[in-house]
């Protein structure tokens, strides 16, 4: 049997901690793990995954690599495996891993699993679809498979473990990809970020102008900030600011209301650690009553207005 | 430039989704279809494209069985030119990598200098097609595109990461670019727009003809969808019931007990 190949991530000069949560993964799995991290000047980055369940690592250091590139990752990953002379390649989902793993999947003519939340034997994966509204299983085909993982949806492996480390050449002549340069997120508007209450607005709050009209009111009454999901601000309801999600802001308030939202993964992910969350929706099998602790299946244009006056009466 | 756009029909965002019989994907009869929302934001980019220059062909392609001639009826009444409808049992089932054979070879017949399409679709969600495609394609790619724009020697794009963070990425044509929703916002076909749609063609294609026989479908899939199901529910939410008024008060009672009135 070949052994799990493990891509870790570099953020911030660290491995970071969804690259940990692939060791659990691949326990879960069971099999020799190896790993291989990319990057320019890596060498303390690579001792510290050999040293945390890392197995032997491989090491693709190199000035070429100093920022991500598809046909540089694609090079490097594609070495490691053979050289871990791995039957399963294991990647995190984020922005990077889901840019990649694709190209992986199809040169090694892979099985291939994204966004995997779990693993039971066989092995059978976990993930899911219709936004989070179903769960599906997915068993691969014998032989070669390509996993990515969802960040945070397994714990990371805190032991400790004796690795090692080996430079792996790369020939990263031909590199079509050139990366320009990485934009980092100016924050206008109100940080949501500091907000202790948030009154959110989904689809479901229907068209623009109910946002200045029902949630907003709500939110001003409570003393909190307007957020938004995804799809408001993809269809120019509200700007990017008020964005609440893995692609906007991951916001942790005392007081998360959730109104007209399903409740997908994006926005799961830029809500779940809030302290409390209510949610309102007309659909009782809207994912986000699975987070929510407090949820209302009604009509928010009957409930908004009502719990704003009230609260306004009860501040008096 | 000649622009292959690539769209899947998915079930309308707001359909019931039942599980069929055999628990394997959801019921299909009776529900409303569309075009994936993340490849609208692709098709729309295109016809800006054609917007800006009228020589741009856009090709839209897709895959699947007889609904599947409206949304390309669709697509070519926003603007597209023509479209390729790979209409075939032989290729139900496939998995992301069978799909990307599929599209691959009809790239190879359109010979398009960029490839546009969504980053994942409404259904499956997997992000899968677009890389495996431009793998099999052999031409760069870039996903999660917000920002894209032609440059003197190809495109330069803006790649969403976490946190709002943006990377900025020049790819040489030809290339693929699988983009996020918000990208742009997309258009209504015209009443014109649908009129000319009826005239324009549909090239109906079996994996027969594009000579994938044997090597798509369920029967080369390898990874196999068994099963799905409603999440199983955990503690979930407490569900406050009775009337408008009642439940705004139980709502109000637990704000000022978190201390938060």
């Amino acid at each position: 049997m070949g052994s799990i190949l493990l891509v870790a991530e570099i953020q911030k000069g660290a491995i970071r901690e969804a690259s940990y949560e692939l060791v659990s993964f691949a326990k879960k799995l069971g099999g020799d793990i190896q790993s291989v991290v990319i990057g320019s000047g890596i060498a303390g980055e690579a001792e510290a995954l050999a040293k945390r369940g890392g197995g032997k690592v491989y090491v693709c250091d190199d000035p070429a690599l100093a920022n991500y590139n598809v046909d540089g990752w694609t090079k490097a990953v594609r070495a490691a495996a053979a050289a871990a002379n791995a039957d399963t390649v294991l990647i995190s989902n984020t922005p990077i891993g889901w840019d990649f793993s694709g190209r992986i999947a199809a040169g090694l003519d892979a099985s291939f699993v994204s966004d995997a939340f779990d693993v039971k034997p066989g092995p059978v994966f976990l993930r899911r679809v219709f936004n989070g509204k179903l769960d599906a299983e997915v068993a691969p085909a014998a032989g070669k498979v390509v996993v990515t993982v969802q960040p945070g949806a397994i714990a990371a492996f805190e032991g400790t473990s004796a690795g090692s480390t080996e430079k792996l050449a790369v020939d990263l002549s031909g590199l079509r990809a050139k990366f320009v340069e990485t934009k980092v997120a100016t924050s206008k508007g109100v940080d949501l970020t500091k907000a202790e209450i948030i009154v959110s607005g989904g689809r479901g709050v229907g068209a623009p102008e109910k946002f200045p009209e029902v949630i907003q009111p709500l939110a001003t009454a409570l003393g909190g900030a307007m957020g938004a999901s995804r799809p408001v601000v993809d269809a120019g309801w509200l700007p990017h600011e008020y964005q609440v999600g893995s692609s906007g802001q991951v916001v942790t308030p005392k007081l998360y209301i959730a109104v007209g939202i399903s409740g997908a993964i994006q926005h799961l992910v830029g809500m779940k650690g809030s302290n409390y969350i209510i949610a309102i929706n007309k659909d009782a099998d809207a994912p986000i009553f699975e987070v929510a602790q407090l949820g209302v299946v009604g009509d928010l244009f009957e409930i908004v207005p009502k719990l704003t006056a009230a609260v306004k009466s009860a501040k008096g | 430039m000649k622009i292959l756009v690539c769209l899947k029909q998915v079930p309308h965002q707001d359909a019931r989704l039942d599980v069929n019989a055999d628990g394997s994907w959801i019921k299909e009869d009776g529900i409303k279809f569309e075009i994936n929302s993340y490849d609208t934001f692709a098709l729309e980019e295109a016809l800006r494209a054609k917007d800006a220059d009228p020589a741009t062909e856009v090709v839209v392609a897709s895959i699947g069985p007889d609904r599947v001639t409206q949304a390309l009826r669709t697509a070519l009444g926003m603007g597209a030119d023509r479209a390729v409808h790979v209409k075939d049992p032989a290729v139900d089932g496939s998995d992301a990598l069978g799909v990307a054979r599929v599209l691959a070879t009809v790239a190879k017949e359109v010979g398009p200098e960029l490839v546009l399409m969504g980053l994942m679709s409404d259904d499956s969600n997997a992000s899968a097609v677009p890389p495996m495609l431009a793998e099999l394609m052999g031409v760069p790619h870039a996903t999660a595109v917000v920002t894209f724009e032609k440059t003197g020697s190809g495109v330069r794009v803006e790649r969403e990461l976490e946190g709002g963070a943006l990377e900025v990425v020049d790819l040489p044509l030809p290339c693929l670019v699988a983009v996020q929703t918000g990208l742009n916002q997309v258009r209504y076909a015209s009443l014109k727009g649908i009129m000319a749609a009826k005239k324009k063609p549909i090239d109906v294609k079996t994996a027969e003809s594009l000579g994938l026989a044997g090597k798509v479908g369920a029967a080369a899939a390898k990874a196999k969808i068994r099963k799905v199901y409603p999440p199983p529910k955990g503690e979930g939410a407490e569900i406050l019931s009775g009337s408008a008024d009642e439940v705004v008060a139980k709502l109000v009672g637990k704000i000022k007990e978190l201390g938060l009135l």
